[in-house]
């Protein structure tokens, strides 16, 4: 199995509070990787550390490396903008742009400099089939984006990530704003990504995580409490504070 | 006392005090149509404020071939003209020509003033007539000045009945327009947000989209907020002493329309920075998080999402500083000066229209007629402006959203 990134000893403070103490995880190329954990234990927090989103948090300060491609994400090799192209980020609420459902997803490869039309076209078709979208939206490809439907949204936010072809889609709570018959919709199209890409998830729902996850790592406090394959994670936990939280004891 | 009691009260008291303020409104409104809605006409927008005079001798003596004529006035068979009795906006009455046929002897004359001497003048719509000389039956020259000729009725029972002929006329434009100072004033909308536009939304986004939180940056936040608060005449004076050595580099060698759109663009700048930043501010956090997860820059992100979603907060900031603009006159006394200029040019002198309103009415005979009927057409302006910015917006929202 190949590493997609290698967190070693990481630490981050928003100001004086500390909010990941000492975190270790390998996480693995072409899987799904879930977080479970309670409100508030930093999974956010470690999630947009993976495409160093915390940079734009004032005060926010970080130490530790995360290897990725064999250098450190944090060192000044690496170059940031370069960085997000490869790793893509989906938000808890939908957050499409305010222009159409084209613009919307040309929107990565244009601020790379794509202007060939062609290329845009297909790009923008070949990503709203990466998320089924198309057939629903072929008829408006030119209306507005925020005339969608929230479940539409949100796969529109996935297809404008796609669209950028990132070896990692980050995904914070995609499901949590949604109604069920949406929430299915994305749980099946990212069973369905994960052939193509590393897929990281936060969630708050269990079930989810069991259903769709490798891998699972329990988050407390700041801290990882535990991490393993999803199974063990859920059916025999090694730590008596996951198995707490799994069986719904507190959380 | 109970609930209903007091919750009666405070309903009560805020009806009133909205009531009170819907009448002010109202009566200001009401105030400037009674008083200026009568002076307004085309000639009052189209025409030059100042008078020109003119004195011409009658070069032709037959009687042209008019054309027939049924308008308004007293018409002159003999001369083709129309003469009509007229209040000017200077509350002076007046015999205006309503109506001259062009081949009327009276619309080819020369000129009899010093050096220039034999030019082709002639009566026209704008002239109204002083006096003249002409020749009675007997061919004698008899002067008939403008106390002789009393009305119109007069003056075209003379030229038909009881002359021989016309000699010279003594005549002069209507004047008591206000088309300098509509002039003026655009160029000042134009100066100013040209300088201010730029310069202010630069600095927002560089106040909200860079600045870190540190000590300098929340100074030169107050230092922006105080300067709202500055007194538009100390603007003036600073535009005069600070600004004029500027436009004396362009060329100006007195105060001038120039210096008077730049001292307005001073200050219009912390109306342009705040309504941009509160437009900045509103745009969601989520969209630059969007934006910079897919691999833009800082300044793509700025332009192509945060920028237009601010579009509306912008266009509220250049309708305030146009407002402003329109509005300004302590600001100018000392950088436009207070000449009323039917010529403006960027370099020259000039009155936008409120201060206008301060010119006339300082002067020796104040008139209320003509500051109102100003005042109106500033009322309409902005909100013509008003409209025009709102239609924008929808426009530009509605291609974003
Ligand atoms: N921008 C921020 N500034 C300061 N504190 C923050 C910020 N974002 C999150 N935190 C704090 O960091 C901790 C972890 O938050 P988060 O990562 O959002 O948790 P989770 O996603 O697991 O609910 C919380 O205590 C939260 O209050
Ligand atoms: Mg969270």
């Amino acid at each position: 199995m190949e590493l997609c990134f290698d967190v070693k000893n990481l630490n981050l403070w928003y100001g004086e509070k500390q909010a990941l103490t000492n975190i270790n995880m390998a996480i693995e190329s072409n899987a799904v990787t879930a977080f479970i954990g309670p409100s508030g234990c930093g999974k956010s927090t470690f999630l947009r550390c993976l495409d160093r989103m915390n940079d734009l948090i004032e005060g926010c300060r970080i130490s530790g490396a995360i290897i990725h491609q064999g250098i450190d994400i944090f060192s000044k090799a690496q170059d940031i903008v370069d960085l997000r192209t490869k790793v893509g980020m989906v938000f808890q609420k939908p957050n499409p742009f305010p222009m159409s459902v084209y613009d919307n997803i040309a929107y990565g490869p244009r601020c790379q400099g794509l202007k060939d039309r062609k290329k845009l076209d297909e790009i923008v078709i070949n990503s709203l089939k990466g998320v089924a979208l198309y057939d629903e939206v072929k008829d408006r490809l030119h209306d507005s984006a925020l005339g969608l439907s929230g479940g539409q949204q949100q796969r529109l936010c996935i297809a404008r990530a796609i669209a950028m072809s990132p070896e990692v889609i980050l995904m914070d709570e995609p499901t949590s704003a949604l109604d069920p018959i949406s929430t299915n919709k994305i749980e099946d199209l990212i069973l369905e990504l994960k052939k193509d890409y590393t897929i990281v998830i936060v969630t708050h729902n269990m079930q989810q995580a069991a259903r769709i996850s490798d891998y699972t790592a329990f988050f407390l406090l700041g801290e990882v409490v535990e991490m393993d394959k999803t199974d063990v994670i859920f059916n025999t936990p090694h730590d008596k504070r996951t198995e707490n939280y799994i069986t719904g004891r507190f959380g | 006392m109970n609930r209903k009691t007091k919750d009666m009260i405070l309903d009560g008291l805020t009806y009133i005090s909205s009531g009170i303020s819907v009448f002010v409104l109202i009566a200001i409104v009401l105030y400037l149509i009674i008083q200026g809605a009568s002076s307004i006409n085309w000639h009052l927008l189209s025409s030059n404020y100042n008078v020109t005079a003119y004195n011409a001798a009658v070069v032709e003596t037959n009687p042209g071939n008019y054309a027939p004529y049924n308008g308004e006035g007293v018409y002159s068979e003999q001369y083709g003209v129309a003469f009509k009795d007229i209040t000017t906006a200077h509350n002076d009455d007046e015999i205006q020509v309503v109506y001259i046929d062009s081949s009327s002897p009276l619309a080819n004359m020369e000129s009899l003033i010093a050096g220039e001497e034999g030019k082709m003048v002639g009566l026209n719509e704008d002239s109204v007539v002083q006096s003249l000389y002409y020749f009675d039956q007997s061919g004698e020259r008899v002067f008939l000045s403008r106390t002789q000729m009393s009305d119109a009725a007069t003056l075209v029972d003379i030229l038909d009945n009881q002359s021989s002929g016309v000699y010279s006329i003594n005549y002069q434009t209507l004047g008591g327009g206000i088309r300098g100072s509509i002039i003026v004033t655009l160029y000042l909308i134009v100066i100013s947000l040209l300088i201010s536009l730029p310069i202010g939304i630069a600095s927002a986004i560089y106040l909200h989209e860079y600045a870190t939180k540190s000590k300098i940056n929340s100074l030169i936040r107050s230092g922006i907020d105080t300067l709202t608060g500055v007194p538009s005449i100390v603007y003036g004076l600073m535009g005069v002493t600070v600004l004029f050595p500027v436009t004396q580099l362009m060329g100006a060698t007195s105060t001038s329309i120039l210096l008077g759109g730049l001292t307005l663009a001073i200050i219009l700048l912390p109306t342009i920075i705040r309504s941009t930043e509160e437009a900045l501010m509103v745009v969601p956090q989520s969209l630059r998080d969007g934006s910079l997860s897919l691999g833009a820059t800082k300044s793509q992100t700025i332009f192509k999402v945060v920028l237009p979603c601010a579009v509306n907060g912008i266009l509220t900031g250049i309708l305030l500083g146009i407002g402003r603009v329109i509005g300004e006159s302590a600001a100018l006394v000392y950088t436009t000066s207070t000449v009323i200029n039917d010529y403006p040019t960027l370099l020259g002198q000039g009155t936008s229209l409120s201060l206008m309103i301060w010119s006339i009415m300082s002067g020796e005979q104040p008139n209320y007629e003509l500051a109102s009927a100003i005042s109106l057409i500033i009322l309409i302006l902005v909100f013509i402006i008003n409209i025009l910015v709102k239609v924008v917006a929808k426009r530009f929202s509605r291609r974003l959203v």
